[in-house]
């Protein structure tokens, strides 16, 4: 879909001086300002699920009619991150009045918000968020709870810029790093400052970017490559696709310096194919910076040549550990190989190779543009800046969140997140995607940091954060995230190969009632093993949903084993279902539906379950319409 | 030259060693099923894991392709390494329960028998280290055999679990198998080899002399086609076996001498 109403025909291509670019960034911010009212619709994941696309194409269309003289900059933008409420539309008045956001849009909505709003500079009351706690309705996202102690850098522009236009990132500063660093630095500088910024990776690993940089240009090679590792598998989290689909040019941006820090002449970006926006985002965005002369051979009229190819991945979830990802870019099968050599002296074809995860390359620019002192004067000791996490499972703002390292997982869920959905009780957080730990209620004052969760049995990983509540029964959490790593193992090793598939057949059998007296010690053996052993980091971290539900949780596991009971509720045959007498009103639909004939009772009178006869299927369950059937 | 020490025995190694190969200078043995001169750095099997001590932080290393850079510390016998060669071990017996070279190395490490039960119904008595598939790529260039499936249910096996027409039935494949699952079969009635269990069979040439199976066809062509030597000429050179051969030799010699004497 194509934007209106403004004019896209200033490009002036390469720009080989700040200068330059400043004469450009002002042109086109002059061409909106300042009564250009702006109407931001959200096209991240969780809005268009909701319809944000259709929404946006009611605006282009109510743009259209109006006469000539009236501009309204309409853009579909990145993930505002308040995915639970979606579709979001922001407007954007052009004037004191400010940004009005709102909430749960609907296509009848559009005409309304349009007259209303656009037009008229009114606000439309029932669209506006409502604080929960204050029961007050509020205008801005700033006073949304949800967002006033986020702190953004990865995302800064996610949700404001048109991520299909080059103009409206060059307007909001993009590319003002790249060209400080290519004109007024020298690539020792930018390692200099990176390493002072003290990023850590951000696909999981967390070793400091700044020294696997410099690792990188100290290696020999005749060719050096960087890549971006946007192969983001994890069950649940979406930051990378974000940021890939909201701003593409910071991804771009970020990896260009990094590409002139470390004498790297070429770049990829390996995407999973199942991210088709994120593909033809990144697609566009690298055609546009190729016309304006950020990429592409001579970059900004300097001896700088590079230029980045986008790779598709397959979805294999192995492919995003970084080994695995370089055999698959050289064609061969996405397996790992050891790292006693590691890929920054001979990684891709051999050849030095720098690879760094979308969000770690989307903070270089504000690094570059602010200082490696202002980035690590945020966070904890050993986490510098911010993280981007995905907040879902049972919470009720569920969505993408960016915070300041340091801060504790209590207020990232409650303060942030709003607490556990239907005011359930507190269970366990999972972070760090399928293979990162659960961590209980008496370590949610733990601050966000690396080195924290890793202590705590988890991992920061790559940022999923899911929120387990009270009705979640933990062994079989645990086989879940298992079952995912036995289909995901590629089965190079001996120990994740067979280790994973004989601890996921222990908790079968446990959730099955079938648990035997050494399950717990033979599961903890096991996972020691894999995690010992293993060839690469999903084998040695598969047991991490294990073993740390085995340390908080060691009670809720003896209970399925020594007493065949699942105190969740969740582990079919290990709980009961029985009617309450004094609710049950007779209507009998319990007794039609159970397949088995369980059910006896005359109608009008309270039914009861033949405990002999019930398969514990949960039909009768989900059919009453009052509520009269219990587990118990 | 950087110094290993190995439990106590220090040797000298050259740079890029590995650690298996200064265990084996320093007479110590390591467990080790994937490793194989032909073909380097597989560290699939992990059976050959030892304990690396970086000046107090230890950490486990597969010896096969761990590189020796500088000085280093090793322990084959600590506790935890045993622990985890063990582990592995067992699960591998767990997989390829009927190799008898399995269970006689498992003995040698002082395993006998695995707690755990079979978990998969994909390839049994396979260890998966894919040796086969590498020799079989790299040094024979046939590419006949690869991976078929992934995690657990992978297996060893031919496109489409057929007989593969890449295959010369050079048996390559299972002179490198560490567990024996793969072999050679020879069928006597129609005079062809077969490597069992993929199926491939091709003709066996025959010694004119005393009838003795010698190597298959296909294997014949491409010494030829290496070679480059004529086909006719090394038809007839490869009539008869090696031992036929140098009798035949040693008959036409012993004949020039006779001659000589009258």
């Amino acid at each position: 879909m194509k934007r209106t109403n403004i004019d896209e025909s200033i490009l002036s291509p390469h720009i080989s001086s700040p200068a330059e670019l400043e004469v450009l960034s002002e042109k086109i911010r002059k061409l909106k300002a300042p009564s250009t009212k702006t109407v931001r619709v959200c096209g991240g994941p969780g809005c268009t699920a909701k319809g944000s696309l259709e929404i946006y194409a009611l605006f282009i269309k109510a743009a259209e009619k109006l006469p000539e003289d009236i501009k309204i900059d309409n853009k579909c933008v990145g993930c505002h991150g308040l995915c639970e409420r979606g579709p979001i539309v922001i407007i954007g008045s052009g004037d004191a009045n400010g940004e009005i956001f709102y909430q749960q849009v609907e296509e009848p909505d559009v005409a309304e918000i349009f007259r209303e709003t656009v037009l008229g500079g009114r606000i439309v009351e029932r669209l506006l968020y409502e604080d929960s706690t204050t029961g007050k309705k509020v205008k801005s996202s700033e006073e949304i709870p949800f967002y006033k102690t986020q702190e953004r850098i990865a995302l800064t522009q996610n949700g404001i810029i048109d991520p299909t236009s080059i103009n409206d990132y060059i307007a909001v500063g993009g590319y003002s790093a790249l060209v400080k660093a290519l004109t007024t630095m020298n690539p020792e500088d930018i390692i200099d400052e990176v390493i002072k910024s003290e990023l850590r990776g951000r696909g999981g690993g967390g070793f400091p970017t700044g020294r696997k940089w410099r690792s990188c240009r100290d290696a020999e090679g005749d060719q050096k490559y960087v890549i971006c590792n946007g192969d983001e598998g994890d069950p649940g989290a979406f930051m990378d696709r974000a940021v890939m689909e909201g701003n593409p040019h910071s991804i771009i941006e970020g990896m260009v310096i990094g590409a002139y820090a470390i004498g790297a002449s070429q770049g990829f970006i390996y995407v999973r194919n199942e991210y088709p926006l994120s593909v033809e985002r990144l697609g566009a965005a690298i055609e546009q910076a190729r016309e304006t002369g950020f990429l592409g051979r001579n970059i900004m009229e300097s001896s700088f040549s590079f230029d980045i190819r986008i790779n598709r991945g397959g979805g294999a979830f192995v492919c995003g550990e970084s080994t695995a990802l370089m055999a698959s870019l050289e064609g061969r099968v996405g397996e790992p190989r050891a790292k006693y050599v590691h890929t920054v002296e001979h990684g891709l074809h051999d050849q030095p190779t720098n690879l760094n995860n979308v969000e770690t390359w989307a903070n270089i620019p504000s690094i570059i543009n602010k200082g490696g002192e202002w980035f690590s004067s945020i966070g904890t000791e050993g986490s510098k800046g911010t993280k981007v996490f995905c907040l879902v499972g049972k919470i009720k703002n569920t969505g993408l969140v960016e915070i300041p390292m340091g801060m504790t997982l209590r207020q990232i869920i409650y303060d942030i997140g709003g607490g556990v959905k239907n005011d359930k009780a507190f269970k366990a957080v999972q972070t760090g995607g399928p293979s990162g730990g659960c961590i209980p209620e008496q370590f949610l004052d733990t601050p966000v940091g690396f080195d924290e969760l890793t202590r705590l049995g988890s991992m920061m990983g790559s940022g999923g954060m899911i929120v387990m509540d009270e009705d979640t029964c933990m062994v079989n959490i645990a086989k879940y995230f298992l079952n995912f790593l036995k289909g995901e193992s590629c089965g190079k090793c001996t120990p994740c190969r067979e280790g994973i598939p004989q601890m996921l057949h222990i908790l079968e059998r446990i959730t099955k009632g079938e648990g035997e007296d050494d399950d717990l010690e033979k599961l903890e053996v096991l996972g020691t093993l894999l995690s010992e052993a293993s060839l690469c980091a999903l084998g040695k971290t598969a047991a991490n949903p294990v073993l740390s539900t085995i340390k908080y949780f060691r009670k809720e596991y003896e209970e399925h084993i020594y007493h065949q009971r699942c105190p969740a509720k969740e582990c079919r045959g290990l709980f009961f279902y029985e009617i309450l007498p004094e609710a049950c009103k007779g209507c009998g639909i319990c007794l039609k539906n159970c397949p088995v004939d369980a059910i006896s009772g005359e109608k009008k009178e309270p039914h009861l379950i033949d405990q002999e006869i019930c398969t514990k299927c949960g039909i009768c369950f989900e059919k009453c319409p009052f509520g009269a059937i219990e587990k118990v | 030259m950087p110094k290993v020490s190995i439990d106590g025995i220090e040797v000298e190694v050259r740079k890029e060693s590995t650690i298996l190969e200064a265990a084996r200078k320093a007479g110590i043995w390591i467990p080790a099923l994937c490793n194989n001169p032909v073909i380097p750095n597989l560290a699939t099997c992990r059976l050959c894991l030892v304990e690396l001590d970086r000046g107090g932080r230890k950490q486990l290393v597969t010896s096969c392709n761990y590189p020796v850079r500088g000085d280093t510390v090793v322990s084959v016998s600590s506790e935890r390494a045993r622990r985890a060669r063990r582990g592995v071990m067992e699960l591998l017996l767990a997989r390829a329960p009927e190799s008898e070279e399995l269970k006689e190395l498992a003995s040698r490490m002082g395993v006998d028998g695995t707690p755990y039960p079979t978990v998969t119904e994909a390839q049994r008595n396979c260890i998966l280290c894919g040796l086969c598939i590498r020799v079989c790529e790299e040094v024979i260039g046939c590419s006949a055999i690869g991976f078929a499936g992934r995690g657990v249910d992978r297996s060893v096996t031919t496109p489409f679990r057929l007989a593969s027409e890449d295959c010369i039935a050079c048996g390559a494949c299972a002179v490198v198998c560490p567990v024996g699952t793969i072999q050679i079969r020879i069928h006597e009635d129609t005079g062809e080899a077969e490597i069992s269990p993929f199926k491939s069979r091709a003709k066996l040439l025959v010694c004119e002399e005393c009838g003795k199976r010698m190597v298959t066809e296909p294997v014949a062509f491409q010494v030829n086609d290496r070679v480059k030597i004529d086909w006719e000429k090394f038809r007839k050179l490869a009539r008869l076996c090696p031992e036929c051969r140098r009798k035949k030799a040693a008959e036409s010699v012993a004949m020039v001498a006779l001659k000589k004497e009258d």
